[in-house]
């Protein structure tokens, strides 16, 4: 029986920007997985969300910046309540090196830039969610 | 479909072509499509759309517009319909305007790319702010975390306003400040206007423009405080009310179809709800005693410059025309400056790719010329690297110098409207007209805009485009190049430079402090006091902001304010 | 991956990792989950359940968020369940109540879970009283359930409850809507949010107007409160009213009453699901099932009698070999 992936979805912090992460919502939820949209969150929240929602994975969406402080501190806090099976993947605007480092340094399993196709994302999650 | 109790003179003597004329070319046309034509090229017809979906044949002939009268549906320059520019004399008389963005950092650093822009040519600025300025929180609170002067300008009292500007004459800069909302335009303008008092700038010198659309704040942009739509139209109308009564020079308001088109929604859309907006406010003042004369020729508007070349150009010039038939037809305007749809231009920054990012440039510059022959007012060129940061300066240069190569090396400016009578252009024009007046008679069927809006109508609109878009850039069906389209194996990075601004925090947090210490505690509370109350009167809350700003509150304390005495609320999506 | 054992007892002693770990295995109907309803069970019972229902957009989860925050506040420990419809293509869900949840004191003690309706392991009904049962088991003392009252599975859920709150708002129509959708006979409070909109006094009134008309004397009539919860109004006299029912349940012991009227239904609907689980499978993947169906089409039997048929040879044919190893196992009584 395939279960079905748990995604918590959330804005960064103040990011305006929410056509992509609610179009990525949408393909996601119409590929079979269970997204919980959390709307605009800090990292406390999406963390306490995440464990409650018991998620796979995490989503975030930046585009105004935050990236590289949000973004890793959300990785850092689930590391932080021994966390590490779920996966934190980020999507949205940013330079090719700040996402390198985003996936080499801060453990973001993969960045999203734009123009990815959906199914691109899609496969991504499978491939790297565990079903244990 | 709006009645607009405008006459139409159908006299055939009126009409473009001869009716002998017309019949002959639609003959010729007959035996062109049957004759000249090859088989495959007549099955493509019904194959072709603008973006917006407009059906496009494979020529256009006189035939197409033949119903079209010159004086009535396309007129001079300057005069009704005003489908061929706002002024007679367009660019010949008056260049567009040269408005770059500038926001970085803190307002000192700011100050600088400002006086860089200047005194390279630009003729007017637009600021912009970061994120949490945007949404109302000061620089020091927990939501402002990784954010501070990132994409924008740091503000949190009158005292960045006035580092922001210094040496900065406010009596001759034409200044934009893009506040977006209606809660913060309730309180960086009047930052703005109190350091012009403070100078001894007289208000009636001051000019600009601030964005101030309610839209903005509920359906454009999420955040993790919404204000309810009724309350920011509020904001929005207050805003409008009370600049039209003291600040001669400034434009209040600036419907912003720009944002809204690049958070999803076509030509259309774009054009309609921000005509919509702009009819919720005018009912809304005159309901509160003025008159449409008294607003009107304030009221400025902002698109986008997406793609598609000639439904843009249509676009803009329908969005005159359409302007000139609301304020005459249902407001019935006295005052000619009420009938002047004048609009600031931004190219689309949806549309400019990560990949091959100097492929933008091109991208611009062709957006940049269908906006200067659809005739706007002022105009911003995208930077290049606008899919990854905040431009450099030599991006941002780059972008000056092609508004600069359109006005001065094209030749374009030299005549009015050059596309007029366009076989094309005008049939297009037509259909953006009629197209724009039924989604707007669509939304006054729901009961206006702010009603549509708090129902989620426009929510859902955004929401299906946006799925509809991607699923035709998946398919193919829509080509970018470079990303789905002569997608190069090989993806090559272009080195980009990104600028940071990490002082920025600690900067603003130690002038927080000390404005914290400086100021009287007893006056912030009585301005704060009075603010609140107001928002439960119909009261108008310009007036307390100035008091409150001057006595050194911060934003972040007057939105949060905002926040506790308004509510809040969340798109009506899921 | 730990020990079931290990996961249960974390759950109880409050890790919030485990028992939302717990919640998703019941949800999925993993193997597991029978173990972990027997165990955490005789935990359960002591908590407050409360069931808010209503029509799309009648501010639910708003008010959720405003009932969190002043129950956290005086001192309670909050579990919430958000049911949500799914995609009933790809079985997908896109789950938004938390979007309007916004608590930032880190001192309130609070579990919120969404959860998709078209959950159909277990079934709604099932699914969400098993993670509310958890929530109570692992020290919630409030456990509210919120679901949209479109479907009868939502409204079945939002009745488990100790106190069923029914939300409109002034859109909400007519008083036959409400009428029509049975919450007039299930409703114990009553709320009517947005009510700076026009039209809220209209639907209060109509309300009353209806309640009036049936006979309360011996039991609790449902208030009607007025709210505009985005505004933070008339929420206190909403939550007054929730500890007042609670009260009314409490007293004479009607709450054991309510329970075990639930608990009776509850059994009743697990009893069906087994037997049709362990039995009918067995009869629609038989022979005679098959025949059955082509005599009933070929006209030659009508499909009562062909059914009586088959139930027939079905029980004389395997009761005895089901009873026999059963009989072994019960052993001498």
């Amino acid at each position: 029986m395939d279960r079905k992936i748990r995604v918590v979805m959330a804005k960064l912090g103040l990011d305006i920007h929410w056509r992509g992460v609610y179009l990525v919502s949408q393909f996601l939820k119409d590929s079979g997985m269970e997204v919980v949209y959390l709307g605009n969150k800090f990292p406390e929240q999406i963390v306490d969300a995440a464990i409650e929602e018991d998620a796979d994975v995490i989503g975030l969406s930046s585009l105004g910046g935050a990236h590289m402080t949000l973004g890793p501190k959300v990785v850092k806090l689930l590391k932080e309540k021994g966390l590490n099976h779920i996966k934190v993947f980020m999507g949205g605007v940013m330079a090719p090196k700040d996402a390198h480092c985003l996936e080499q340094e801060h453990g973001i399993e993969k960045v999203y830039l734009p123009d990815t196709p959906m199914q691109a994302i899609i496969d991504g999650i499978r491939s790297k969610v565990a079903l244990a | 479909m709006l009645e607009t109790n405008l006459n139409r003179n159908q006299d055939p003597s009126e009409c473009l072509f001869s009716d002998e004329h017309v019949k002959q070319i639609k003959a010729n046309y007959q035996d062109w499509f049957e004759n000249s034509l090859r088989d495959v090229d007549r099955e493509s017809e019904g194959k072709y759309f603008t973006h917006s979906g407009i059906p496009i044949k494979l020529i256009y002939t006189p035939a197409d517009i033949e119903h079209l009268s010159y004086t009535e549906d396309i007129g001079f320059s300057g005069h009704p319909p005003y489908l061929r520019g706002v002024y007679p004399n367009m660019y010949r008389g008056r260049f567009f305007t040269v408005r770059q963005l500038a926001g970085l950092g803190a307002p000192e650093d700011c100050n600088e790319r400002v006086c860089y822009l200047l005194d390279h040519g630009a003729t007017g600025i637009s600021i912009l702010f970061d994120l949490p300025t945007v949404r109302g929180y000061n620089s020091d609170d927990p939501e402002a975390e990784g954010n501070v002067g990132a994409c924008g300008a740091a503000v949190d009292s009158i005292w960045d306003i006035d580092a922001f500007f210094k040496d900065i004459d406010l009596g001759t800069a034409s200044t934009n400040i893009v506040t977006h909302l209606p809660s913060t335009s309730l309180v960086i303008p009047a930052m703005y206007f109190a350091v012009a008092e403070q100078r001894g700038t007289p208000w009636t010198s001051v000019a600009g423009t601030c964005q101030n659309d309610f839209i903005m704040e509920t359906c454009v942009g999420s955040a993790p405080e919404i204000l309810p739509p009724h309350a920011s139209f509020r904001m929005q109308c207050d805003v409008i009310e009370w600049i039209c009564k003291n600040i001669p020079k400034w434009n209040p308001v600036s419907y912003n179809g720009y944002n809204l088109r690049e958070a999803g929604t076509n030509a259309v859309g774009e054009v309609g709800t921000a005509i919509a907006n702009a009819m919720a406010t005018a009912d809304e003042l005159i309901r509160r005693g003025m008159s449409i004369d008294d607003f009107a020729p304030r009221m400025s508007f902002f698109w986008d410059l997406h793609n598609d070349f000639f439904e843009e150009i249509a676009k803009c010039r329908a969005s005159r025309k359409v302007w000139y038939q609301l304020m005459k037809g249902r407001y019935n305007a006295q005052n000619p400056k009420s009938l002047l749809m004048r609009f600031h231009v931004q190219t689309a920054g949806v549309t400019l790719p990560a990949t091959e990012p100097l492929n933008n440039v091109a991208r611009s510059a062709f957006q940049g010329m269908a906006a200067v022959l659809g005739g706007c007012q002022s105009l911003h060129i995208d930077s290049y690297d606008e899919a990854y940061s905040a431009p450099t300066e030599e991006a941002a240069l780059l972008s000056l110098r092609t508004q600069q190569i359109l006005q001065a090396e094209t030749g374009v400016c030299s005549t009015v409207d050059p596309l007029a009578g366009s076989y094309y252009v005008e049939y297009l024009t037509e259909q953006m007209v009629k197209r724009i007046w039924d989604y707007i008679g669509k939304i006054e069927g729901m009961g206006g805009l702010v009603k549509a809006v708090e129902d989620g109508w426009l929510h859902r609109e955004i929401s299906t485009y946006n799925m509809e878009y991607q699923k035709k850039i998946e398919s193919g069906d829509m080509k970018i190049v470079g990303v789905n389209f002569q997608a190069a194996t090989e993806t090559e990075t272009t080195a980009i430079e990104v600028y940071e601004y990490p002082e920025t925090y600690s900067r603003q947090k130690s002038k927080l402090e000390k404005l914290r210490k400086d100021r009287s505690d007893t006056k912030v509370q009585e301005s704060l006091d009075a603010l609140r109350n107001a928002c439960h009167r119909e009261e108008n809350l310009v007036p307390h902001c100035l008091e409150a700003v001057k006595n050194l509150v911060t934003l972040g304390e007057i939105e949060e304010a905002f926040r506790e005495e308004f509510g809040l609320w969340a798109f009506p999506l899921l | 991956m730990r020990k079931i054992d290990d996961i249960i007892t974390s759950a109880l002693s409050g890790d919030k990792a485990c028992v939302s770990r717990l919640i998703s295995l019941v949800e999925r109907d993993d193997e597991q989950a029978p173990y972990i309803m027997r165990q955490l069970y005789p935990f359960s019972g002591k908590a407050y359940y409360i069931g808010i229902t209503g029509a799309p957009g009648a501010g639910k989860s708003t008010m959720v968020d405003k009932l969190v925050k002043m129950f956290c506040k005086n001192g309670n420990r909050v579990g919430v369940i958000a049911v949500d419809p799914s995609s009933p293509f790809s079985g997908g869900a896109l789950l938004g109540d938390r979007v309007r949840v916004n608590i930032k004191k880190k001192e309130y003690d609070y579990f919120f879970r969404s959860m998709s309706s078209g959950n159909i392991m277990g079934g709604l009904s099932r699914t969400t009283k098993e993670a509310a049962r958890i929530l109570d088991a692992c020290g919630k003392n409030i456990i509210i359930i919120e679901t949209v009252g479109v479907g009868q599975s939502e409204l079945d859920v939002a009745k488990a409850t100790d106190t069923v709150v029914v939300m409109l708002t002034p859109e909400s129509g007519d008083g036959v809507q409400i009428m029509k959708a049975g919450l007039i006979e299930v409703a114990d409070i009553f709320v009517v949010n947005k009510c700076d909109r026009p039209g809220a006094d209209n639907i209060a009134h109509a309300l009353k107007g209806m309640l009036d008309r049936i006979d309360y004397r011996l039991s609790w009539k449902p208030p009607i409160f007025r709210t505009a919860a985005a505004l933070n109004k008339g929420i206190d006299k909403f939550y007054d009213g929730l500890w007042q029912h609670q009260q009314y349940l409490n007293c004479d012991k009607k709450i054991m009453l309510r329970r075990q009227r639930q608990i009776k239904e509850e059994l009743k609907r697990n009893i069906e699901t087994e037997f049709t689980k362990m039995i009918l499978r067995d009869i629609y993947d038989g022979n005679d099932f098959g025949v059955a169906l082509d005599n009933v089409c070929e006209h030659r039997i009508d499909p009562q009698n062909a059914a009586r048929q088959i139930v027939t040879s079905w029980l004389s044919r395997e009761i005895p070999a089901i009873l026999a190893p059963n009989v072994a196992a019960l052993g001498q009584r």
